[in-house]
């Protein structure tokens, strides 16, 4: 476990090391920003208020932030100690594979959260200037949060899986790039699905339709359940590839 | 690798010598853990580097070929890092960071980015790593490949001062280097052991033959059936040396000196002598004659 906390804390200090690290915050602050000031616009005309969150959490602009943000947010994390060679000196080190795996994951989801954490602002901005008389919920809010986060832990566990394959970082980034957008539109089944059984299979697959749940407010534990063992299993999935070098 | 079987005894400094591909990184990378064998068994100060890798770890310090580092972070920070890494613990970390530091001669550089560290220093960098948890063996993989004939002094120095401390086995392809630091030498060839000697040894395994070098002017065959006939003598290699001139060089067993006889020979046939010498023999012909696969093997 102490091997566990120092490899996080550097996990997390390296991203703050990078340069990457920092266009992508600005990257994402500013397409989740046009998407909040799109929102705004939408609130001036006098549009209800129900369904706010939805266009922070449930627009098409949350989703190009996802799939560029997470390939390059985890491209870096084992194909470039594979390809420096310092996965030599850190698995000879007395830590176990999953400690390695887990803290470079739990290392990019916190840094994740931190990405998200500015856009707080834009609920403190809606319920102070707002002319509506109940003007922000905050449950919402949390439970947009929530499915944001959810749908990082997936996607980043992909990207984990991805990294860990390659010792090339533009390879790694590609493959989760095409690997998360697969498990994006496979989710639009549940619209063009031909089939009663793949349109259901769809729905529940899709993280687009339980982005909009969250943003409406509703907490649905079906898709805790999704994103959470998808991430589990990549995570299995990743600790493998890592081991795969001691296979005889 | 194919049945290679050494023993390292506590306090020795032992080199694995072998030309490139004969299985030096691989047999470092088995004993630290990195990958496990197919087959047999590798113990480290009595743990199964296997079932026990976690101990063995504990007890190792390795720096792989090329020393790869964070080039991101600096030098004070990767040793503490590595430090915490490998269970040093609270107020030792500062402490052994700080000898490692003054071991190395890196005391200048702590606060430097390592990405902007010139190769010796990213090199002494490595070296400190694997010392920081101050481990009973050091693993070394060529410790002084890419440095200038300065900092392989200095590196060279330092790994004898570590000895005094700590069990070490290096790898290196280059002789003089073995030659130098370790005590005893592991001479592999693809994938086998064909060596296991001190340096002394190793000479003196080909200094049972010595080899004399005649040039001469006459008839190449006829003077070779001469040389060919002295006592002693347990080959010669005939080559053209430009015009009439033929240059021999003749294996002969050590306690005989044939010199005076091939001079004898030739004076009485009327050749004119022009080179007549012994030469040397040194720890690389060993190596040669030994990785080429030609007589002089075990």
């Amino acid at each position: 476990m102490r091997a566990f906390f120092t490899l996080l804390k550097k996990e997390i200090a390296s991203y703050f090391l990078s340069p990457i690290a920092y266009v992508m915050i600005i990257f994402f602050l500013v397409v989740m920003g046009f998407s909040f000031w799109l929102l705004v616009s939408i609130l001036v005309q006098g549009s209800i208020s129900a369904t706010i969150m939805n266009e922070l959490f449930g627009s098409i602009f949350f989703w190009i932030a996802m799939l560029i943000v997470v390939p390059v947010l985890t491209m870096r994390l084992i194909a470039e100690e594979n390809r420096s060679g310092t996965i030599e000196t850190l698995m000879t080190a007395p830590v176990s594979d999953t400690e390695v795996v887990l803290a470079k994951y739990v290392g990019a989801l916190v840094f994740f959260v931190l990405m998200w954490l500015p856009t707080a602002v834009y609920a403190l901005v809606l319920r102070r200037f707002s002319p509506l008389t109940a003007p922000m919920d905050f449950g919402p809010m949390f439970s947009g949060y929530l499915g944001a986060t959810l749908v990082g832990a997936f996607y980043i566990s992909i990207g984990l899986f991805c990294s860990a394959l390659t010792r090339n970082q533009i390879v790694a980034a590609i493959s989760c790039f095409a690997l998360i957008n697969l498990a994006f539109i496979s989710g639009f089944l549940a619209y063009v699905g031909r089939d009663e059984i793949v349109r259901n299979v769809g729905a529940y697959i899709s993280s687009v339709e339980y982005m909009r749940d969250f943003g409406r407010g509703a907490l649905d534990s079906r898709a805790i359940v999704f994103h959470l063992s998808g991430a589990a299993f990549m995570l299995f999935a990743t600790v493998k590839v890592v081991e795969s070098r001691k296979w005889k | 690798m194919d049945d290679v079987s050494f023993e390292v005894a506590r306090g020795e400094i032992v080199g694995l010598l072998g030309p490139n591909g004969a299985g030096k990184t691989t047999t470092m990378r088995i004993l630290t853990c990195f990958f496990p064998a197919t087959a047999g068994r590798v113990t480290i100060a009595g743990f199964d580097v296997f079932t026990q890798s976690m101990e063995v770890r504990r007890r190792i310090g390795y720096m792989p070929e090329n020393v790869p580092l964070y080039p991101e972070m600096r030098v004070d920070e990767y040793l503490r890092f590595r430090a915490q890494l490998k269970g040093v613990r609270g107020r030792n970390i500062r402490r052994r960071v700080q000898e490692v530091k003054e071991l190395c001669g890196l005391e200048d550089v702590g606060r430097r980015i390592i990405g902007q560290l010139s190769k010796g220093y990213r090199q002494r960098t490595g070296l400190a790593e694997a010392l920081v948890h101050d481990p009973e063996l050091l693993i070394l993989d060529e410790p002084t490949i890419g440095l200038d004939p300065n900092q392989i002094r200095q590196v060279r120095g330092l790994i004898r001062e570590l000895a005094q401390r700590h069990t070490i086995l290096l790898s290196s392809h280059i002789l003089p280097e073995v030659e130098m630091t370790c005590r005893r030498v592991l001479i592999l060839k693809a994938g086998r052991i064909v060596a296991s000697d001190t340096p002394e040894n190793l000479h003196a395994r080909l200094e049972g033959r010595a080899r004399v070098i005649v040039e001469l002017r006459g008839p190449s065959e006829e003077a070779g059936a001469r040389l060919r006939g002295l006592a002693g003598v347990q080959g010669v290699q005939v080559e053209n040396a430009g015009g009439e001139w033929v240059r021999f060089t003749m294996e002969c067993a050590r306690d005989r000196d044939v010199r005076a006889e091939v001079f004898t020979a030739a004076a009485s046939a009327g050749w004119t002598l022009r080179e007549l010498r012994a030469e040397a023999t040194s720890l690389e012909d060993v190596f040669v004659s030994l990785t080429r696969g030609e007589g002089g093997a075990s």
